[in-house]
């Protein structure tokens, strides 16, 4: 292609842009590959696709080179065949860089750390989807992600009330689970040590999470508080490489916490909440940050060491291991603390290999997750860190992020691992010693018999109890028979009249027929599509009170969903479902009153 | 030693010229580098366990990685491949080293030590290119990501390592040939070299200082590998 070639309005502009996003950092890595190879096998979408060169990263990355050259060093400019220069000049020239920059690499930057000449790959790979969605070229989920996270101020586009609603929730189920009425997850106290940030996944698909974290905050005795208004810590600028989104956003969580007050900012387990917020977050806010920042891993472990909760690690017995996040090992060196957290939480904690800095990407990395036009590559690409997991033998793989409990929960399904996914959180919380309220007699003439409140397990209850879900009729629609069996033997033992179906047709035809009070829906069934089915129950008017609870094993099918113009499900629950998380997202979606209702 | 024929004084006068000239174009290449293009800076504090690491290890760490290979999985998997990498690399010191011996202190070349210890790294290095050029040509992965630059500068290396090796004990009982060959392409090299991936040591520096500075800042560098598998 020749540079005099009459560009489109887009390519143009994306190269002027390049001018000015270009740093010295950047222009090095652009200058310095000496094309060896070295890079190659450090990749893991090149391992899962032996024979394909153009996943190596140094191709990858000269597909962005080459424009460097072509417009900014002027070898390229004298020379531009000789030194492999080259310009865009059509927007399919962009579409082609798009689907390299988005769908082929997850910015996980093992490459870099594998580089003998420190060519930081990622890190302009992320430059150039910058360019690209500056003049709005990116994956449609890109797109819509980012315009949730510029216009709700949270990326999954959660509404203040629903996460009010869930902080609520999860109040009430601690209260219950600990039997304190005054246990409390504090929203917007002002002046308190620890102010605490979430992924809105959490409220959206994983609210046990939310309350384990309280769990703890309550056993340490913390002063502590969530913001109602800029509580989410992850930043989707990292992902699309929009540093006015990464600015704005962290800025918006920054202001929240200065508003209260608060003397630290701990961040939930996310690998890229946390990279965004405390290291690239004052960054792209340009602004300094007066308080101090830490990652709920690191605060978990303090309180541990200082005494400040107990734990007994033999309530956690099964072989668990560990994967890094890519975020959080290969760009803020937080990986000595979550070894150290799961020994002192888990009886049986076992390596995976390679580990740390030289760990492979979940396949989840740089945003993937919300890119379902890359999906198969994704999972195609997952081989590597399948055979990592598999060799482990463990039951239970823990990681300190979000996107790779949905990127390995992917992988584990897709390559039948056998393997649970967890966070550090829940072993954590699962591990708490919490001593038990002593009730003491008042004003009694005789010295005080100590009793000992005895938990009442939900669901199982006293003689004579009422079951949670008695009297309620639930349709479980899912084609896995196993699964079928499961949710509604859970539903079932809690008291629930179940109704079956196993393909789209089904459900829309017993949803009319039996009108359950809840249907419990898998996105992935024969038959109609489950998105269909959902859009024609929303629009039904007759089925008006139906609530839905989402139950799926493939978080990349929820814009089947999410994206529609009709109401949202009352609830989601990932696979592998549990029982407990099961339960308790079936009674919070039998609560949800809708105001049009 | 010889007596050096005119057209080898002349190419030996000529070579001064392009090192000269390569020199120019690297002050302005550096110039126009470090001036066109703003160092990004890190606001944050500092991450990783502390002490540990630090934005000044990370440099150093990462400007020694060259030395260490077992820092990186991608020579630590292939030693092979990293004693080649070291191996072209003394050649090419050998071989520039011998630029200036033959003209300024060709006494040395008497002692045959010291050609030995010229010889064998040069020798080597030219067995590694001859290597290298059947990678580059043969393997899919190296062809998919060469550049005719990336062809040529291999073959002009290997070549005038060719060269160097039989210029190195400096005699002319069999001719001047290869002194006007190594010199000749040593001078070209030189006036060639700013406009190819060769000058990729100018860059090396920065980028190894830059990407030192941040993953020590991150609490990255240096790589801490945990236990070897059991």
């Amino acid at each position: 292609m020749k540079a005099t070639q009459e560009k489109s309005e887009k390519a143009q502009k994306l190269i002027d842009r390049m001018g000015e996003k270009l740093n010295r950092q950047m222009a090095g890595s652009l200058l310095a590959c000496v094309h060896c190879g070295m890079c190659t096998d450090s990749c893991h979408y090149v391992l899962a696709n032996p024979g394909d060169p153009t996943y190596a990263p140094a191709y990858k990355a000269d597909r962005i080179r080459k424009i460097f050259k072509r417009h900014f060093d002027w070898t390229g400019r004298v020379l531009p065949k000789w030194v492999g220069a080259a310009t865009v000049n059509t927007d399919e020239d962009l579409e082609e860089l798009k689907d390299i920059v988005f769908g082929k690499c997850t910015n996980c930057r093992r490459c870099t750390i594998n580089c003998p000449m420190g060519v930081d790959y990622a890190t302009f790979n992320r430059m150039a989807r910058g360019l690209l969605v500056s003049v709005g070229v990116m994956p449609e989920g890109v797109a819509v992600v980012s315009k949730d996270q510029w216009e709700t101020g949270n990326q999954m586009g959660v509404l203040k009330e629903d996460y009010l609603d869930t902080l609520d929730w999860m109040e009430e189920e601690l209260q219950e689970e600990l039997e304190d009425p005054t246990l409390k997850i504090p929203v917007d106290v002002p002046d308190c040590d620890v102010v605490y940030s979430i992924n809105p996944r959490e409220v959206k698909y994983d609210p046990r999470s939310i309350a384990d974290a309280a769990k703890i905050f309550h056993a340490a005795g913390e002063s502590w508080t969530m913001p109602s208004e800029g509580w989410d810590m992850t930043n989707f600028g990292l992902f699309s490489g929009d540093d006015d989104l990464g600015g704005s956003v962290a800025g918006r969580l920054f202001e929240s916490v200065e508003e209260l007050r608060g003397k630290k900012l701990v961040i939930s387990e996310c690998g890229h909440g946390y990279r965004s917020t405390r290291c690239e977050g004052p960054n792209w806010a340009k602004s300094d940050v007066p308080f101090e920042m830490e990652s709920s891993v690191n605060t978990m472990l303090r309180y541990i060491k200082e005494g400040r909760i107990k734990v007994d690690k033999t309530r956690n017995p099964e072989p668990v291991t560990f994967h890094d996040s890519c975020n959080n090992a290969r760009s803020c060196g937080l990986f000595e603390e979550p070894r150290e957290l799961l020994n002192l939480v888990c009886m049986d904690f076992r390596e995976m290999y390679p580990n740390r800095a030289e760990n492979y990407c979940c396949t989840g990395g740089g945003g993937a997750m919300s890119m379902s036009e890359y999906t198969p590559q994704r999972l195609k690409s997952g081989i590597t860190k399948a055979n990592q997991l598999k060799e482990t033998a463990a039951d239970f793989v823990v990681t300190s992020c979000h996107n790779c409990v949905d990127g390995l929960a992917d992988v584990i399904r897709h390559y039948e691992v056998g393997m649970k996914v967890t966070q550090l959180v829940n072993l954590v919380a699962n591990a708490l010693v919490i001593e038990k309220k002593v009730a003491v007699p008042v004003e009694t003439p005789v010295a005080p018999e100590v009793v000992e409140e005895v938990p009442v397990p939900v669901g199982v209850g006293a003689e004579g109890e009422e079951l949670p879900l008695a009297g309620r009729r639930i349709l479980v629609a899912d084609d896995e028979p196993d699964q079928l069996d499961f949710i509604s033997a859970v539903l079932e033992d809690n008291g629930a009249e179940i109704i079956r179906a196993t393909t789209g047709d089904e459900v829309l035809e017993l949803a009319r027929k039996e009108k359950p009070d809840v249907l419990t829906l898998d996105l992935h069934m024969p038959g109609r599509d489950v998105g269909e089915v959902f859009d024609l129950i929303r629009k039904d008017p007759e089925l008006g009170d139906l609530k839905i609870c989402i139950i799926t094993g493939k978080p990349e099918l929820r814009r089947l969903i999410y994206e529609r113009s009709v109401r949202p499900p009352e609830g989601y629950v990932d696979k592998p479902v549990d029982e407990k998380r099961l339960l308790v997202n079936v009674k919070k979606v039998l609560e949800v009153v809708h105001q049009d209702a | 030693m010889h007596e050096m024929s005119d057209l080898l004084r002349v190419i030996h006068t000529l070579h001064w010229y392009a090192l000269a000239f390569m020199g120019l174009v690297y002050v302005i290449r550096i110039n126009w580098f470090v001036k066109r293009f703003k160092a990004g800076g890190e606001r944050q504090a500092a991450t990783g366990i502390p002490g540990r690491t630090t934005p000044k290890k990370g440099i150093l760490y990462s400007w020694g990685n060259v030395a260490m290979p077992w820092s990186m999985e991608s020579s630590r998997t292939r030693p092979f491949f990293y004693l080649q990498f070291v191996a072209f690399h003394l050649g090419v010191t050998a071989a520039i080293l011998l630029l200036f011996i033959i003209p300024l202190g060709p006494g040395l070349l008497e002692n045959e030590a010291v050609v030995l210890a010229l010889r064998i790294p040069i020798g080597a290095a030219f067995l590694v290119g001859l290597g290298r050029m059947v990678r580059r040509f043969g393997d899919k992965y190296m062809r998919a990501i060469s550049s005719p630059d990336d062809y040529f500068s291999l073959i002009l290396l290997t070549v005038w390592f060719f060269f160097a090796f039989l210029a190195v004990p400096n005699s002319t009982a069999n001719g001047e040939w290869h002194l006007i060959g190594y010199f000749l392409i040593a001078t070209f090299f030189l006036a060639y070299v700013p406009f190819s991936k060769i000058s990729h040591y100018l860059y090396y520096p920065f980028t190894r200082y830059y990407i030192g500075k941040s993953l020590g800042h991150r609490g990255v560098f240096p790589i801490l590998r945990g236990p070897a598998r059991g």
